[in-house]
């Protein structure tokens, strides 16, 4: 890998972030009630109309980053150079604290939550995947293939919905919502874990059950690998079962998924907003979907370019550590 | 069935593998695909075993068949029996549960594919690929490395180069000579050689045939060599083994079959090599087309292709014929096929007294 190809990469997911950041910047500018308009009739309703005209657009400012008297391109300018040299977001008029503030505050939870949510669909996909491969054509593929892709059918909301029914009203494995059962001591202790975990549960199955569309490809994939003679030979060599399985024909199979594991990441963080809102976790989603909801547009701004950055900062993961599962892709030559 | 009284052991000759009616076949929607029919042959250790034959006569099945290693759904049945060296117990090579036929597999037959190319697992070095093979037979890593080391060293390749490349990093040629050396790490009795050399080039495949007549030497080796290149086997076999139709039709020395070939198949067969010295007019293909292995030809199996059938080789299955000194054909008529089919090429040869 040459530090060129490093640099070029970069300079690609940050060129990438900036068109996002101008793009939504001027589609909520553009919006009828956009941001500046809303935060104007927020504080109008509050004082009764008794604000005079300079204040209110220093208020304005203050809170959105962005002086409504100035030309469009000068508003962009400063919000521009507020997100990137000061890492400042702007901030959120309902709730009164800084964005960035917020969003750090519940980026642990949903970081929990997908990861969670990533590691049960991404470990489910591979190991259905290559079982079902193994069985081609036996009740338990057929089986498992339907299964999968009546999941993948429905959408992933919908499953949170059944699950709360069933596991959290119905019976009571799992709460109903929240992040962490009331009157539980934060710390290192047993009963903090396992609430955490529980009422993780639910949203993570939800958002893995989006992430086991992997496994109807990763099947395919295997069943390809299954045909190839380095198979065959491994099994000539008498090998053992399980390296087979594990290094030759998982390995193999995952290669052509490995990006769209990566760009999954961030469809699955994507999810988190709805999924969220459904199991009343407080993490980024929800705060989003409250920003929506309450017309907050610095808040919505910082937390789309928050999810932006995550989603860049995922596929040029992917791409620099291809070369380390598929030594047959050299980065960085033309 | 051929009488099998006749294809006893021979007495003289140290058995390694001994094969009785073996028999794969294959269910499929025509019915019952029967790619090996009842074939009786052994292998004698220390010695080069040519199998010559048309796509799809049974050759690699039936040596895939000396490992159990049929591809499913295949189904092997018959006798398979091993002779480990320095007269250990047999082995009765089909009747392996799964452990012991992993244990038996590479570490006493190894196989070389003709895939070559695909043979390595492409996300793993080559020195990988030897220290798991190493590992899962429960051998000194080290010490095995150190094999490798040598035999990548016979074999005129880098050792240390190799061993550090991934397969994609390596040439055609490369990648054999590797794979060659990956079959002999274990120390096997058999190699079995299952058209090594046809996707190279005819100085690569030279090469290659000289090396091995090395190893063989150097590493006590038996070799089983499968491949339809008559005359390339020729310079390296002691004995050949034709097959036709899912079934040996003719078995001999390699001076027998190439100077007393008995079988109409095999003079036919000889007929059809290419040969830069002889006219191309002289050169003769094969009329007619080869069997399908589900329909089931009654009596002789070459038959409707063969210039010599008459009403008794739509009969009875032809036995297996004794000529002497080891050579056996399923011919009825094995007196005469030399007089009725001719080899052109090598009466020219014989009357220039060329030799060979």
């Amino acid at each position: 890998m040459t530090p060129k190809y490093l640099l070029k990469r970069l300079g690609q997911a940050i060129l990438t972030f900036l068109v996002t950041m101008t793009v939504s910047f001027l589609l909520y500018q553009a919006m009828p009630g956009g941001p500046t308009e809303a935060m104007r009739s927020v504080i109008l309703s509050q004082s009764g109309g008794s604000v005079d005209i300079d204040r209110l657009n220093r208020m304005i400012q203050l809170y959105t980053n962005v002086n409504p008297d100035q030309p469009m391109h000068v508003q962009y300018f400063n919000y521009a150079s507020d997100v990137i040299l000061r890492q400042d977001l702007g901030t959120s008029f309902f709730k009164n604290e800084k964005v960035t503030t917020l969003i750090m505050q519940r980026i642990p939870w949903s970081m929990f939550i997908s990861v969670y949510a990533l590691a049960l669909g991404y470990s489910l996909s591979i190991f259905l995947g290559v079982m079902t491969a193994y069985r081609e054509k036996s009740r338990f593929d057929s089986t498992v293939s339907s299964l999968i892709i009546g999941l993948n059918s429905i959408p992933y909301y919908i499953v949170g919905v059944v699950l709360i029914y069933f596991l959290a009203i119905q019976n009571n494995y799992f709460p109903t919502g929240g992040r962490i059962g009331s009157g539980i001591a934060a710390g290192y202790n047993p009963e903090f874990m396992l609430s955490l975990v529980k009422h993780a549960a639910l949203p993570a199955i939800s958002m893995g059950a989006l992430a086991t569309s992997g496994a109807l490809a990763m099947r395919g994939n295997a069943i390809r690998v299954l045909g190839e003679d380095y198979i065959r030979v491994a099994q000539l060599r008498g090998l053992r079962e399980t390296r087979i399985a594990t290094q030759y024909l998982g390995h193999n199979s995952i290669l052509p998924m490995y990006t769209q594991f990566m760009i999954g990441i961030a469809g699955v963080f994507s999810s988190a907003v709805i999924v969220e809102e459904v199991f009343a976790y407080p993490g980024m989603g929800l705060l989003m979907f409250e920003a929506v909801k309450t017309q907050d547009y610095p808040l919505l701004m910082g937390t789309l370019l928050v999810f932006t950055a995550i989603s860049l900062t995922a596929i040029f993961i992917a791409d620099l550590t291809y070369t380390l599962i598929d030594p047959r892709i050299s980065v960085g030559e033309e | 069935m051929r009488t099998s009284n006749q294809n006893d052991s021979d007495p003289d000759q140290d058995v390694v593998f001994e094969v009785r009616d073996l028999e794969v076949t294959f269910g499929t929607n025509r019915g019952e695909s029967r790619v090996v029919r009842n074939v009786d042959f052994d292998i004698y250790r220390n010695e080069t075993l040519g199998m010559v034959g048309e796509s799809g006569s049974g050759k690699s099945m039936t040596s895939s068949a000396l490992m159990n290693a049929v591809v499913s759904p295949g189904e092997t049945s018959g006798e398979v029996t091993y002779y480990p060296p320095d007269g250990g117990e047999p082995i009765s090579v089909l009747d392996l549960d799964e452990e012991e036929l992993r244990k038996f597999r590479w570490g006493e037959v190894a196989m070389v594919f003709q895939g070559a190319m695909s043979s390595f697992n492409p996300v793993k070095k080559v020195r990988g690929h030897f220290k798991e093979t190493l590992e899962d037979h429960n051998r000194d890593v080290e010490a095995g490395l150190e094999r490798a080391r040598q035999i990548l060293g016979d074999l005129y390749l880098d050792p240390d180069r190799v061993l550090d490349s991934y397969p994609y990093e390596l040439s055609g040629g490369m990648k054999q000579r590797a794979l060659v050396a990956l079959a002999l790490i274990l120390e096997p009795e058999v190699l079995v050689m299952d058209e090594p050399t046809a996707a190279l080039d005819l100085l690569m495949q030279r090469s290659i045939v000289s090396l091995l007549k090395d190893l063989k030497e150097e590493y006590d080796l038996t070799i089983i060599f499968i491949t339809h290149d008559l005359p390339l086997l020729t310079k390296l076999a002691d004995r050949l083994v034709v097959m036709y139709a899912f079934d040996i039709v003719e078995v001999g020395s390699t001076e027998e079959i190439l100077y007393d070939a008995a079988h109409p198949y095999t003079r036919s067969l000889l007929n059809a090599t290419p040969d830069l010295n002889a006219p191309i007019e002289e050169m003769q293909s094969i009329s007619g087309s080869k069997p399908d292995p589900v329909t089931n030809i009654p009596g002789c199996s070459y038959r409707p292709r063969c210039p010599m059938a008459d009403e008794s080789c739509a009969e009875a299955e032809p036995p297996m014929a004794d000529r002497g000194n080891g050579h056996r054909t399923a011919c009825f008529y094995h007196d005469d096929v030399s007089d009725e089919i001719p080899i052109p090429a090598m009466e020219a040869a014989e009357e220039g007294g060329e030799g060979e």
